[in-house]
């Protein structure tokens, strides 16, 4: 039984339209991404489904049950914000405690309770502290604490990293999947990292414009991107684009980069003669300083690492700027000038340039 | 840059040195002026040595003021007590009426709201008598004249949009989603406005009821039309010091003292919430 | 004369025990910048890198002249400017907020930064029109301030920055609210830009990439004093202490506390987790003589340079994440999370068992008092 099922969820503001007929199922114990750029209507959809601001169209349904007019404090949804939105006169303890004492719990279960989620979350030792006088990692982990201590059967964490420093970010990119886990929850996890939804998600939900582009899992997202608006969240640094014009030939599609003629391989049979864009992540360029096969002329204006990793400025004939990256430093010692480019037919994809579908099927 | 010259700093002593005299001498003044007699207020030149007597502060507190021209009843005291009464209870009153509807204002937009935001807020603009005399005759009509109820009632003007407006500010400071944190974990919106929305607000609540007891306090036109003397603040009392005979400066100077006492010692007990309070809105503004 | 003003002709700028005390009259002052020594080479750019606090921005600040200097001498191109008014320093400074005049639009805004230089109308029209196309705001030129974009505006700024002749360059966060694809774009040509014509700059940031990506050596600063100044390869293989080696890198270096023996082999020991046994000849003999001067150290291995599936030593998998170009692991060892990353998808799921192995030529090993470095790979530090 889905957990969390809406069904063509609509909301406006003055503004606009926000949300246009959203759709998603989320089964019992599973971790949901919904990731998308600014602006997107992200957080407009969690407050949806938490209650605090009302639909105007479609229905939400949670454990089961039609929730999409129930008051907030009645759908038993654990929350956090991303800006923490801790109590500023409580501390610590009385934040998290507050998930349980609506409920008519005793103390002692509240305090059991409150040391559990203290102690996994690793704040056991600051309860008594008000919020002032806690870290930043610390209130993020009070307000994660205060989301999942009334074991709630939904979670919805908006954007909970966002305001901690990249450090303690990428220790709870690892930690949190397993945290989430143990509490057996149905999350819904709002992020603007495309990182931060491929590492914690089972599935990702873009959305984009309000609406949902694609769901589905982190690998097959990043390899077989629906579009072209799905393709360019994800990478670091994201994904080259060149527009070209595909000729059919002897041995599959052609095209011309950088006045070179560069094969698209056999399995690419679809948009010939029409004006597409070449898609091609930039660890999947190689550089070299000969042609080889397929290999098309470029200039490289820039070398920067990138974590462990070499980004290679370079710039196309025609005057495209396209990234190249390669694993490891050893190619540090490549200098600007010029070299020649070449890929994997089989991981390049195709967009429609009109329309931004992708084309043809991929791995 | 940070740095400043001696020419600068000596400047700046000597200007604040000057506000600071041309605040503060009156208030000196009439504090000493309360320790003398009548004709040693009216000496001419006036001197700062005198021999301090308490004969002003005597008269009020046993409500019997000898002049020249014989013995006066004065109903001080009770003036006084009467300004407390009213004061109190306006403000409670405002409070219990005005946090809510700021709170109610500050996250409700509902249709007309700014409206009626700006209706109450009109109220503390309008010239006084300019409802006073409809007023005065309603009051006699439905017999609210001349009773406490019908004062504070009409005190309600004065406090009332002070509160609101001040406490709407607090309340629109508070991140929505610390509410709904809280709203979300069980609690209904009874719960998260008394247990979350006015802890958090609490020291707007606090500038914002002090400040209305002042303007209550020192209401003069309200109380002189609509109560008699069994019902009068000390704002009106004091009228009382304009005898047939002159003006009793000493007694005055008494009751301005005796009359401020009460506020300033409420002022300075809450002066850092009045502060902080103020200078919050400010930065919201 | 101090030391370092003396030290040759190619220094472009020198900061020679510069102190930054805010409101030094106060109950608790606050030492923003501690007996700072900095000297840039002419056409060098500097990164000035730490977290919020570690008093980068103040040093930013002094050598602009926003900030007076508490103690220290400041010198660029052969002249002391730490007294001098900010106008007359020869510097020019892209700010990281909103610092564009609202009266005028981007292009004024930026031509008003040549109106000093002297340079023919047509000549600067020129130039701005360059830089407007490098940092990508050619069509918003004739656009007033207030009706541009966060990104849009601080590309102004630092468009009007680099426009105009100066001996230095401070650029403070300079691409700080740009989306990713820009930034990276930015990075490469900014880096091209700087490096033909041999502008000296200084910038602050807070993003150790960005400082890698652009910088040729990084400052790296906490708590108001340089921790190291140091080209990125060797900021990340020979780290000077345990802060900078667990701050540079993402993800961090993996550190432990270890008992160390050295004799015929080297062996450290976590408590409750691995044993790393080396032979001694996999370290150099003064790289010995120093670890053996102590008998508990902290050891540090790059999440890079963990091999993984082969050695002895074997951890439990805690998560497994897949980035479409690299996979992250963390590996619960010794009740800490170790991350191991590979530019490989990597099989191994939550809960299975894997093999690791640090090779000798990746550990890094530090004083477990004061954290100073002991010896990076086989060599002593």
């Amino acid at each position: 039984m889905a957990q969390i099922e809406l069904k063509s969820l609509s909301k406006a503001f003055k503004t606009g339209k926000v949300l246009d007929g959203l759709d998603l199922s989320v089964e019992e114990g599973e971790i949901v991404c919904i990731f998308g750029p600014s602006g997107a209507g992200k957080t407009v959809l969690l407050r949806l489904i938490a209650g605090v601001e009302e639909p105007d169209a479609g229905a939400i349904f949670l454990e089961g049950r039609d929730a999409t007019d129930a008051a907030p404090e009645r759908r038993g949804i654990g929350i956090a914000f991303q800006n923490f939105a801790l109590f500023p006169h409580m501390s610590a303890f009385d934040n998290i405690a507050s998930a349980l004492t609506a409920h008519g719990a005793t103390v002692a279960t509240i305090k059991a309770k409150v040391d559990k989620v203290a102690a996994m979350l690793k704040i056991s030792h600051v309860l008594n502290h008000e919020p002032r006088a806690l870290s930043n990692g610390q209130k993020q982990r009070t307000a994660l604490a205060r989301a999942l201590a009334a074991d709630p059967k939904i979670v919805l964490l908006d954007d909970p990293l966002r305001n901690v420093d990249a450090k303690l970010r990428y220790e709870m990119r690892l930690e949190l999947p397993s945290l989430l886990r143990a509490s057996d929850a149905t999350v819904l996890y709002v992020t603007q990292d495309y990182k931060e939804a491929m590492a914690i998600g089972d599935r990702i939900a873009v959305l984009i414009d309000g609406r949902f582009e694609q769901v589905a899992t982190p690998a097959s997202i990043y390899r077989a991107p629906v579009s072209v608006g799905v393709a360019r969240l994800f990478g670091d640094p994201t994904i080259n684009l060149i527009p070209v014009n595909p000729q059919a030939g002897g041995d599959g599609l052609s095209c011309e980069i950088s006045g070179a003629k560069v094969g698209l391989g056999a399995a690419q049979v679809e948009g010939a003669g029409r004006s597409m864009l070449l898609g091609l992540r930039p660890e999947s360029l190689v550089v070299n300083d000969d042609a080889g096969l397929g290999g098309f002329p470029v200039d490289v204006v820039a070398v920067t690492p990138l974590n462990e990793k070499s980004v290679l400025l370079m710039r196309t004939r025609d005057g495209q700027e396209i990234f190249a990256s390669e694993a490891g430093v050893e190619n540090e010692e490549r200098k600007p000038g010029p070299a020649f480019a070449r890929f994997d037919p089989a991981r390049a994809l195709m967009f429609d340039e009109a329309s931004g579908a992708c084309i043809g099927s991929r791995p | 840059m940070e740095h400043s010259s001696r020419a600068e700093r000596v400047l700046r002593g000597v200007l604040i040195t000057a506000i600071l005299v041309f605040f503060l001498f009156p208030i000196l003044w009439i504090f000493l002026m309360s320790f003398q007699t009548n004709e040693e207020v009216l000496r001419i030149p006036p001197s700062l040595f005198f021999k301090p007597t308490l004969i002003n502060y005597a008269s009020l507190i046993t409500g019997k003021l000898q002049t020249a021209a014989g013995s006066l009843d004065l109903a001080f005291m009770l003036n006084l007590w009467n300004s407390v009464l009213l004061s109190t209870l306006s403000v409670a009153l405002s409070l219990l009426l005005g946090v809510p509807a700021a709170y109610a204002f500050a996250r409700f937009k509902f249709r007309g709201s700014e409206d009626i935001a700006f209706t109450l807020l009109s109220f503390r603009f309008a010239p006084p008598l300019l409802v006073l005399l409809p007023l005065s005759l309603y009051f006699q009509d439905i017999g609210l004249n001349d009773t406490y109820v019908g004062l504070i009632w009409v005190y309600q003007l004065i406090a009332l949009p002070l509160i609101l407006w001040i406490v709407r500010g607090y309340f629109e400071d508070i991140s929505p989603d610390i509410e709904y944190a809280y709203r979300i974990a069980g609690h209904s919106w009874l719960q998260t406005f008394l247990r979350i929305a006015v802890p958090l607000a609490r020291p707007g609540i606090a500038a914002a009821g002090l400040l209305a007891f002042i303007f209550c306090w020192n209401n003069f036109v309200f109380a002189l039309i609509l109560a008699s003397a069994d019902k009068q603040p000390v704002t009106v009392g004091a009228l009382a010091f304009v005898t047939a005979s002159g003006i009793q400066y000493g007694q005055i100077a008494a009751a301005i003292v005796l009359s401020i006492t009460p506020t300033l010692a409420l002022a300075l007990y809450a002066q850092r919430y009045l502060v902080e309070g103020l200078s919050l809105g400010a930065v919201k503004g | 004369m101090n030391a370092s003003a003396k030290s040759g002709g190619d220094v472009a700028l020198s900061l020679a025990g510069v102190d930054k005390i805010y409101a030094p009259t106060a109950e608790r002052p606050v030492h923003a910048v501690k007996a700072l020594d900095l000297d840039v080479r002419k056409g060098e750019i500097v990164a000035l890198l730490g977290s919020s606090g570690c008093g980068k921005t103040s040093t930013l600040r002094m050598i602009a002249g926003f900030e007076a200097v508490t103690r220290g001498s400041i010198t660029l191109a052969g002249r002391r400017i730490e007294h001098l008014a900010p106008a007359r320093r020869g510097v020019a400074m892209a700010f990281e907020g909103y610092s564009l005049y609202p009266p005028l639009t981007v292009r004024d805004n930026i031509a008003f930064a040549l109106k000093g230089a002297k340079i023919n109308a047509r000549d600067a029209d020129k130039a701005v029109r360059e830089v407007a196309a490098l940092v990508e705001i050619e069509p918003i030129l004739d656009r007033y301030p207030s009706s541009i974009s966060g990104g849009q505006q601080q590309r102004a700024s630092l468009a009007r920055a680099l426009v105009r002749p100066a001996d230095l360059y401070l650029l403070d966060e300079p691409m700080g609210q740009l989306e990713p694809r820009l930034r990276a774009l930015l990075r490469g040509r900014l880096k091209q830009l700087l490096g033909e014509r041999g502008m000296t700059s200084i910038f602050v940031t807070h993003d150790q990439t960005e400082a890698n990506a652009l910088a040729d050596r990084v400052a790296v600063m906490e708590g108001g004093v340089l921790q190291q100044l140091a080209n990125q390869t060797e900021l990340k293989e020979r780290p000077a202490n345990l802060f900078v080696a667990t701050f540079i890198g993402e993800p961090p270096m993996n550190v432990f506390d270890a008992k160390v023996e050295v004799g015929e082999r080297v062996r450290f020991a976590v408590e409750n987790g691995p044993r790393l046994d080396f032979s001694a000849n996999e370290f150099s003999e003064s790289a010995r003589r120093e670890i053996a001067k102590r008998a508990r150290v902290v050891i540090g291995v790059r999440p890079h340079d963990l091999r993984l599936n082969s050695g002895s030593n074997e951890a439990r998998v805690v998560s497994n994440q897949w980035l479409g170009d690299q996979s992250h692991l963390a590996l619960d060892v010794a009740g800490k999370l170790m991350v191991a990353v590979a530019f490989s998808e990597m099989g191994a799921s939550r809960r299975d068992n894997l093999r690791y192995d640090v090779p000798a030529a990746k550990l890094h090993v530090f004083d477990a008092d004061d954290g100073k470095a002991v010896s990076h790979g086989a060599a002593a530090a």
